[in-house]
């Protein structure tokens, strides 16, 4: 029971701060939460594929491409509510995510790489291909928009239920065979876990989450689905950001999510770099700082924090969605 | 426990000092207009300072925004310094933000300028996809959407009346009265090169390369629609569809796919080559145009935003032969003869080299007519700022953008001479004629010739 506390205090405290956020911030503000938000859910997602079962994809972009423009296009279409394309934006992504993985079964690290970023490269051109119902670069309008406060209220109580989801999800069997697949295949097939199921099943729900994301990312944008807005430089972004979270840890996910989402608006107003180039400057800087120092990312130098701290007083304390060390 | 106390005790804290500075940002007094105080007005634009990827050129634009600061800086300026003191005892604070071309950091950055920076309008916005990305949702905060950068015609259909006119669905279906254009529009322009083409050339064979997006389309219908009951005349030409598949880039193409694609066209049997693309791909149709020798019977057509002297020079570097290409221009030239004791252009270029800005100078020294556009842009806000009244409102300003007469004795000192700035409650187009040119090999330079078009409305 013990160990369970600090764990419901930790998120009791962030509950606690969302919940708050929206009345202290200006509107403006609350509409970068939102952002923040919706990195959360991708990285999440990206973190069960990329930590949980050990592959790399430079692609997740393409998730919220795909899940972006199932929202912009069924609002525009039919109107449907935006909360209802979200769900299929999930339900979508999660399938082509099967399609996708089951492919990529046959490879793995730099060829997995390799084949995720085609698909990271290839996204924005579909839309360019088949304009007459992607709107071709000049984007699809869906037929509603939603203001600051409702986008940051959904974008974090999806965040909320998928990380619940993922926690539910990781604690049990499934979680244990992912870890069984990234630590050892050839150990994880001789205990009887079907790897190419759960690679597959990982691939799908990573896809799935970043097509929630991209959905809530196309509503964030006004509602407007375009190619520039899932260009290469989204999958990095998403890549840096789980580097950044380290493996599994709710902080982490948000230092991860806030890097991402906060730092390009942060840095644009750089003096001496300026406007141009502070972000390309300051971001590349960061993360070729968070490489040498953190590699384990945020959630890492928690964990050093943990057996520095455990050192004084015996005790686990961070947030984690479960991890195999401490079973 | 206690380590997880002390850690969740410091991160609340930390969590609460952020919240605490970003209410006391957030707290700042609301002016009853947003934007404006006794002695400034803060406006905004987007425009692409850098290159998006994949690049296009678009950044070549820039100079748009440094010439329109550079005129608010000589307005600004106090009388007894050479400037004209402000405007109604007000100075004029621009903020430029870079989108890169890219609609989704335009409305990033539009919101940005409105609920950051309560910029009191919109103005001078460059791009078509760009301000269409921000249309709907500055009409929906009442905030002016003001001269934009682009020639498209969803500015002044969209005003009042709202039009299914739109390759976007639920962009224009409602009315748009907080967006106004500024140049003449894109569709009017190709009409008059439709009625050129009828007039000088017999059986025309049109080979059109256009930008398959809500810019280039715009231009191609306008073609089409000049072209009247000769629309097929336009090789591939797709009536329900308005395209013409050969000539239709993507944005993104690269500079040897537009070059394959002006081979098509000519391989078509085209006679007559009309170009309506961005300058990236412009400059790029010429040099292929150039390095296969094609000089099509019926005369090539450019666009007037593409036919920037520092376009045409790189053009021929590249080389393209564009001696004979037929454009329109509605501003005055730094470099032709006509305007060389222009009391209008002495003054741009004594703004301009104010600025102390080398690379400045030397764009208005060759002639990079974005530099007169910006300068004519910023004297027609200033003339609509002051017609807002002393206290100037969002709506007084408005008011004024919708009934501007720049004519006769306020007449735009940077527009063509004989060309007028004007608009009322059914003439939602300030500007609507053209002056012919043709690019003259030798001087390296647009020379005028015909004369003043009406692109009517």
């Amino acid at each position: 029971m013990r160990r369970h506390a600090p764990r419901l205090g930790s998120l009791a405290v962030v509950a606690a701060v969302l919940i708050v956020l929206p009345f202290v911030l200006s509107s403006y503000h609350t509409y970068l939460a939102a952002e923040v938000g919706i990195f959360f859910i991708a990285i999440l997602g990206l973190n069960i594929l990329t930590g949980y079962t050990g592959q790399i994809s430079i692609g997740h972009g393409a998730f919220m491409a795909i899940g972006g423009y199932t929202t912009a296009v069924m609002s525009r279409d039919h109107h449907t509510n935006l909360l209802v394309t979200m769900l299929f934006a999930f339900a979508f992504s999660f399938v082509v995510g099967v399609l996708f993985g089951l492919p990529a079964l046959r490879l793995s690290g730099v060829y997995l790489a390799l084949a995720t970023f085609a698909l990271a490269l290839s996204v924005q051109y579909v839309p360019l291909q088949w304009s007459t119902y992607l709107g071709g670069s000049g984007g699809v309008q869906s037929s509603t928009t939603e203001g600051n406060v409702w986008l940051y209220g959904v974008s974090w109580a999806t965040a909320a239920t998928l990380f619940a989801v993922a926690w539910l999800l990781l604690r049990g069997r499934v979680g244990r065979a992912f870890r069984a697949v990234r630590d050892s295949e050839i150990a994880a097939v001789a205990s009887g876990v079907e790897i190419g199921i759960y690679k597959t099943l990982a691939f799908a729900i990573s896809a799935a989450f970043c097509g929630a994301a991209g959905s809530l990312y196309v509503m964030w944008l006004n509602g407007f689905a375009q190619p520039q807005e899932f260009a290469v430089g989204l999958s990095l972004s998403l890549l840096v950001g789980a580097a950044v979270a380290g493996l599994g840890s709710l902080w982490g996910i948000l230092a991860g999510a806030a890097f991402i989402g906060l730092l390009p608006q942060v840095s644009a107003s750089v003096p001496v770099i300026g406007n141009q180039h502070g972000l390309d400057v300051v971001y590349g800087v960061l993360v070729v700082l968070v490489m040498l120092v953190l590699p384990e990312g945020f959630a890492g130098l928690l964990g050093r924090l943990r057996v520095f701290t455990q050192g004084l007083n015996r005790e686990s304390t961070a947030v984690k969605l479960p991890e195999s060390s401490s079973q | 426990m206690s380590i997880n106390r002390k850690k969740l005790g410091a991160v609340l804290g930390v969590m609460v000092a952020i919240a605490i500075a970003a209410a006391s940002t957030a707290g700042a007094a609301q002016q009853s207009t947003p934007g404006v105080t006794k002695t400034s007005v803060t406006i905004g634009g987007t425009f692409p300072l850098s290159e998006p990827s994949p690049p296009n050129g678009a950044s070549l634009y820039k100079t748009i925004a440094y010439a329109e600061e550079a005129y608010y800086g000589y307005v600004n300026a106090p009388k007894n310094k050479g400037g004209l003191g402000g405007v109604n005892g007000r100075t004029i604070n621009d903020i430029i933000l870079d989108d890169q071309y890219t609609p989704s950091e335009t409305f990033a950055k539009t919101k940005q300028l409105v609920e950051s920076d309560h910029v009191f309008a919109i103005v001078g916005s460059l791009g078509t996809a760009t301000n269409l990305a921000t249309m709907g949702y500055l009409n929906n905060k009442g905030v002016p959407q003001a001269l934009l950068a682009t020639g498209d015609a969803y500015w002044g259909l969209c005003a009042l009346k709202g039009s299914a006119f739109h390759p976007i669905k639920n962009v224009c279906t409602k009315p748009k009265p907080w967006t106004e254009g500024w140049q003449p529009d894109y569709p009017g322009e190709a009409q008059i090169y439709a009625k050129y083409i009828l007039a000088h050339v017999s059986h025309p064979k049109i080979g059109v390369l256009y930008q398959n997006d809500a810019y280039g389309q715009n231009y191609l219908a306008g073609l089409a629609q000049g072209l009247g009951s000769h629309y097929s005349d336009i090789i591939g030409y797709n009536k329900k569809k308005n395209s013409a598949p050969d000539g239709a880039y993507s944005v993104g193409e690269s500079n040897a796919q537009i070059g394959a694609r002006v081979g098509k066209l000519e391989a078509d049997g085209a006679n007559t080559f009309v170009i309506f693309a961005t300058p990236g791909s412009s400059i790029a149709a010429l040099a292929t145009e150039g390095a296969l020798h094609w000089t099509p019977s019926g005369g090539t057509f450019l666009n007037n935003v593409s036919a920037n002297r520092i376009f045409m020079l790189t053009a021929e570097g590249s080389g393209a032969h564009p001696a004979g290409v037929i454009s329109s221009t509605y501003i005055k030239s730094q470099t032709a003869s006509q305007f060389q004791n222009d009391p209008a252009m002495a003054l741009g270029k004594q703004i301009i080299y104010a600025t102390g800005n080398a690379a400045l100078k030397h764009e208005w020294d060759i002639g990079d007519s974005n530099l007169v556009y910006g300068l004519a842009v910023a004297w027609t806000f200033v003339d609509a700022l002051k017609h807002a009244g002393n206290n100037p409102t969002r709506a007084s300003f408005m008011k004024a953008l919708r009934s501007l007469n720049e004519s006769g004795a306020n007449k735009n000192p940077f527009v063509y001479p004989g060309m007028v700035v004007k608009s009322s409650a059914s003439r939602t187009f300030p500007m609507q004629q053209l002056q012919l040119e043709k690019w003259d090999g030798t001087t390296h330079d647009w020379k005028t010739f015909s004369g003043i078009y009406n692109s009517g409305h």
